[in-house]
């Protein structure tokens, strides 16, 4: 309908904005048989990079959390220092830093794994990105177990409990219930932050449209196909863990 | 009754100021609870009563004083405070059983996870007490389906798993329905009957009378009255006290 307006009225100087360009170009997928398994691969790497990095920041978040909540002063500071740096700079100064600075020191040799994943960028995609993720699953953490009763650890402790095991055994399990909707969310802002892995070569969905749109001249289509495949993987999850969390939450009131 | 081998725990000149608000909770207070004895505290609402129960097993880190309990300052930074807590059981207000985990569970949380007992053991234990409160067939429920009254039933069921050598509660029957005070009260005077020792925070008038063998009075962080039970209720003495069962006892 788009391209029968345009072709019949008169050009105006909106419509020299976009000369070149015509809503087919958007959807012309026509690279699609030949560069399908870009976009295959790029989902698997792409889906790899969020869940391990999430997986791999729980245990440095709950540590970080920890300490935020410890009662030594070098302990809280030395963390919050940690999470202040990592919430305040951009992942990709980050992702810079320790692929070039880190992983310029450690060198991971060069060995590929399902065939198109290279873990000497791989690994250090990966610790980026969980670096920068256990600030936020801290912040999450702490949050869980600040919202678990006081009660609770005062009658763990009156029982002759530790600290540690009161917070193993009585506060952690509560509160990782309570944080799996907001950990699970963290997934899907990693699916959508890893995309700028692209810029140092890492095959996830990013680099795969951006390659196949170097190769083909075909611009924007291949970021317009990403685009759809990142929504709706994101989409339905961010609805599916809403759900959940009503759920618990009403769950909680039948208490 | 007060010879110095009788006491169990001696609270000397305890003082408790909360650094945030600079309140002064106790202000300079002595107490001996003897062996065996019931002790019920009373006294208006912000009085301090909690803070000096909570101050017993360390809950509260008095500012300054002693609690000498078996013999050991537990106010003394260098003691395993651990350890004397497993002989202090405490009852809550609002119960805080802990609600991922089985009634029974609730239970044998502590005595397994301290290695006092083995699993085995302690369930064992757990169902004859909870035999004791009429409660063994909710063993496998979860606190949430359970009512306020039986809650507490096992939350004292809880504390006595660990055989304690006192007990402490802390207004145990003020968040429960009214029809479910009495099945709570009933398992307490049980339990003094069997020669427990216990310091009760209370506003059950009727109960203190019944079973504390001492009552003690507090206003403003301060420990004004102690006497038994009938001299405390007939012969008040100091005018808040006066005041004070007047606007109780109606
Ligand atoms: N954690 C706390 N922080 C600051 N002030 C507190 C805290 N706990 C109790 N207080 C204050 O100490 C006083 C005594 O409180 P409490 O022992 O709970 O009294 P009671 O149990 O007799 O009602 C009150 O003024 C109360 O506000
Ligand atoms: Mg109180």
């Amino acid at each position: 309908m788009y391209l029968i307006l345009a072709q019949s009225a008169k050009t105006t100087w909106w419509q020299s904005l976009f000369s070149g360009m015509s809503p087919a170009s958007f959807f012309n997928f026509s690279f699609l048989p030949k560069y399908l398994s870009f976009f295959w691969q790029g989902l698997v790497y792409t889906l790899l990079l969020s869940v391990l990095s999430v997986l791999v920041a729980v245990i440095p978040a709950l540590l970080l959390a920890l300490g935020r909540l410890s009662k030594s002063k070098a302990i809280k500071g030395i963390t919050g220092g940690y999470i202040a740096v990592f919430r305040s700079t951009p992942l990709l100064v980050q992702l810079y830093i320790i692929y070039f600075g880190l992983f310029g020191l450690i060198k991971i040799p060069s060995h590929t794994i399902l065939g198109f994943i290279d873990i000497s960028r791989f690994i250090p995609g990966i610790c980026a990105l969980a670096l920068n993720s256990s600030a936020y699953v801290a912040e999450i953490f702490r949050a869980g177990i600040l919202a678990v009763d006081a009660g609770q650890t005062e009658a763990a402790r009156s029982l002759g409990l530790s600290g540690w095991q009161a917070m193993k055994l009585v506060v952690l399990p509560q509160a990782i219930k309570n944080v799996l909707p907001a950990l699970a969310n963290e997934v899907v802002t990693m699916v959508k932050e890893s995309s700028i892995c692209m810029t140092l070569g890492m095959m996830e969905l990013m680099w795969g449209a951006k390659t196949v749109a170097g190769t083909t001249y075909i611009t924007i289509a291949p970021y317009v196909l990403v685009a759809i495949i990142y929504f709706a993987i994101n989409f339905p999850a961010s609805k599916a863990i809403e759900a959940v969390e009503r759920r618990m939450r009403r769950g909680d009131r039948k208490v | 009754m007060t010879e110095k081998s009788d006491v169990l725990i001696s609270v000397r000149h305890i003082v408790k100021e909360f650094p945030d608000s600079g309140t002064v909770a106790l202000n300079d207070c002595s107490l001996d609870i003897s062996k065996g004895e019931v002790v019920a505290i009373i006294g208006p609402s912000g009085s301090g009563k909690s803070t000096l129960l909570r101050s017993l097993n360390m809950l509260e880190t008095p500012t300054s004083g002693k609690i000498i309990f078996e013999g050991t300052d537990l106010a003394d930074k260098s003691v395993d405070i651990n350890r004397h807590r497993q002989k202090m059981g405490m009852v809550f207000q609002h119960f805080n059983l802990f609600p991922h985990k089985t009634v029974l569970e609730n239970i044998t949380l502590a005595p397994v996870n301290l290695k006092l007992k083995t699993k085995a053991e302690a369930e064992k234990t757990a169902v004859a007490l909870l035999e004791r409160v009429g409660l063994a067939d909710k063993k496998d429920e979860y606190p949430a389906m359970l009512s306020g009254g039986q809650k507490q039933r096992i939350a004292i069921v809880r504390a006595l798993a660990m055989e304690p050598d006192v007990m402490l509660f802390d207004e145990p029957t003020s968040a429960l329905d009214p029809e479910m005070v009495g099945e709570v009260l009933d398992v307490m005077k049980n339990l003094a009957k069997a020669g427990m020792t216990m310091v009760v925070v209370t506003h059950e008038m009727g109960f203190a009378k019944e079973v504390a063998d001492r009552v003690v009075f507090m206003a403003d962080g301060k420990i004004l009255e102690e006497n038994t039970p009938s001299e405390l209720y007939e012969h008040p003495q100091d005018p808040r006290l006066k005041d004070f069962l007047s606007k109780v006892l109606i």
